[in-house]
């Protein structure tokens, strides 16, 4: 209960705090508010939009806990997302399913460059994941421009990918399978033999390491079950929302599943909420660029006071 | 290719000093046993708050200033959470890169002294400062004074320095100040040096390469002096290649300096040893 209080306060002062921030700069904070109200849950439309944002923000958030609680440090969400849409895309003629299994294998494959790294040459994970981060993001830079770049030629971009997920009206089938994935890793993590090791490992290697559990490997696998995660959440946004890839595909998506999953305090299930949270400031916050002309940035900005606010009450656990 | 090579040692040197800077003020916090993975955040807001105090003043010194005040204010937020709450400091660091990226692309949007008119920089100072003076005081400083042995005790074994009587907060604290001088001269270096002004997330994980180049040189200024000039030589000689125009795909060459960067971090043979207590709360 306790928990769960800390984490509604710590999504109020980010709101709050944004506002009073605008304030500073010359905005009124009741309207600032309010457009992020109407952006965000006011209307059908902005619903809609708050629950497309929330779908890689929950797969991406997902793909934070399951590392985190193993005590590896993936921070290569973005990268992760990244290749998941790339995959995804050069599967699609394949059909759906395909698409989406190549967009895991991706994000998992790519996360598994950090692990071996760490296992192998004792590199550090924090780090070699964010420059996989801006690896992936000039290897999309390159794809667009190069060999997937559209027919036509006009854009850097490519052309519309030859499937895409069933459309609810704007909606889209990824949202089932994002809530899915979110009981699958909650079973994972509390109801397997696997869960229990990787949570061991992350809570104490040592322990974990006396008790018999290979910590070496569970790491890799833990890693890879993350990197899955994030691709997963790539290939649903190529098949769901954007149908193509671009420069800015990945918008930031595999940062923000940090904030996700410390808001939900590292709970896969607690993750549902605290991705529709993050899509209502996401969503909210581009209502704030079209709009008062003021930068969309200003999510990035509440995501790091969320997670601030929650060290503040010292419920941040990424234990190693 | 050896041509190549020499005629990129001048970009090298001049382009990798914000890194430089970075790498310096890097070692000196984690010698402390501070991992400050914020230092991407903190070099972002240095060279925005350089851009808007060099343009609204019109003066280069002032942007300087500006820089070296916004790295500190960066650095009193992590201080404030990792020094005096003990909180996770990876954690920290990334919510402080959140803050740094969001904020000032934020501000950045609201504030219109960013379209005035940039000061030139019409003597190089820094430079020699980087290369030369800095590495050399600060060597001195770690190695041969007893701040320095009392620091690099904060990394290794806090307790003893803790049973001298000693605050290791008070050293953590000046470890981060001097990293936050230097970031902020590089920040500074980055918008109203090599380029035109502040923009969007203009630091590129320069601070995550920092980071990593300091792994790299095993806690040693030589050694963080050695990583820096390989991988400056290398991320020059991508802009060499470039105007060369051997037909590598322009958007490969731009991954480079991550490559490299992954390499020499796998290059770290056997197991090093970090300061004992670096990142522990």
């Amino acid at each position: 209960m306790r928990r769960l209080a800390v984490a509604v306060l710590a999504a109020a002062a980010a709101v709050l705090l944004l506002a009073f921030s605008g304030a500073l700069f010359g905005h009124s904070p009741w309207s600032l508010l309010s457009i992020l109200a109407s952006g965000s849950i006011g209307s059908r439309f902005a619903l809609e939009g708050t629950l497309l944002k929330s779908i890689p923000l929950l797969l991406t958030g997902l793909s934070v806990v399951i590392a985190f609680r193993a005590g590896v440090w993936n921070i290569g969400g973005e990268g992760q997302f990244i290749v998941g849409g790339l995959a995804a895309i050069v599967a699609a003629p394949w059909g759906v399913l395909p698409s989406l299994a190549a967009a895991m294998l991706a994000g998992a494959a790519w996360a598994s460059i950090a692990s071996a790294m760490r296992l192998w040459r004792n590199a550090p994970e924090v780090l070699t994941t964010i420059l996989l981060n801006f690896t992936a993001i000039h290897l999309l830079g390159w794809s667009v421009n190069g060999p997937l770049r559209e027919r036509a030629g006009q854009y850097p971009q490519t052309d519309l990918a030859e499937s895409a997920l069933p459309l609810m009206g704007r909606l889209h089938i990824g949202i089932f399978i994002a809530i899915a994935t979110s009981v699958v890793a909650w079973w994972l993590l509390y109801h397997t033999a696997e869960g229990l090791r990787l949570r061991a490992t992350g809570f104490n290697p040592n322990a974990a390491r006396w008790a018999g559990i290979s910590v070496g490997k569970q790491i890799v696998r833990a890693m890879a079950i993350s990197g899955a995660a994030a691709g997963l959440a790539g290939g649903i946004e190529l098949l769901g929302v954007t149908h193509r890839l671009f420069e800015r595909f990945a918008a930031g998506y595999g940062y923000s599943g940090i904030a996700v999953a410390l808001l939900a305090q590292l709970h896969p299930l607690g993750s549902i909420a605290s991705a529709a949270f993050f899509g209502a400031l996401v969503s909210g916050a581009g209502e704030l660029q079209r709009t008062a002309n003021i930068s969309s940035g200003v999510a990035t900005f509440g995501q790091a006071v969320v997670i601030l606010t929650l060290i503040v009450f010292d419920h941040v656990r990424a234990d190693r | 290719m050896f041509e190549l090579i020499v005629s990129s040692i001048p970009l090298a040197i001049v382009a990798s000093i914000p890194l430089l800077l970075a790498v310096e003020g890097e070692l000196v916090v984690q010698r402390g046993g501070i991992i400050n993975l914020g230092i991407e955040g903190m070099m972002l807001a240095a060279a925005m708050s350089a851009a808007f105090a060099a343009q609204a003043s019109g003066s280069v010194v002032i942007g300087f200033i500006g820089g070296i005040a916004g790295a500190l204010t960066i650095a009193a937020i992590f201080g404030v959470f990792t020094v005096v709450l003990r909180a996770d400091q990876i954690v920290t660091g990334t919510a402080v890169n959140l803050l740094a990226l969001g904020g000032t692309s934020f501000v950045y949007q609201e504030v219109q002294a960013f379209k005035q008119q940039i000061p030139q920089l019409r003597t190089d100072p820094i430079l020699p400062l980087a290369w030369i003076l800095i590495p050399v005081a600060l060597g001195v400083i770690l190695w041969n004074t007893s701040f320095g042995l009392r620091l690099r005790a904060c990394g290794e074994h806090p307790e003893a320095l803790a049973a001298t009587g000693r605050s290791v907060k008070t050293h953590r604290w000046i470890a981060l100040a001097i990293e936050a001088i230097l970031v902020g001269l590089g920040g500074a270096y980055l918008s109203l040096a090599l380029s035109n002004g502040f923009a969007e997330n203009m630091t590129a994980g320069r601070g995550f390469i920092a980071l990593s180049i300091v792994i790299f040189g095993r806690w040693k200024m030589k050694g963080a002096l050695l990583g820096t000039a390989i991988f400056g030589l290398a991320a020059a000689m991508q802009y060499a290649l470039q105007a060369a125009n051997r037909g590598i795909p322009y958007h490969l060459l731009l991954a480079v300096p991550y490559l490299v960067t992954l390499l020499i971090l796998c290059g770290v043979a056997g197991r090093v040893r970090a300061p004992e207590n670096l990142g522990v709360r």
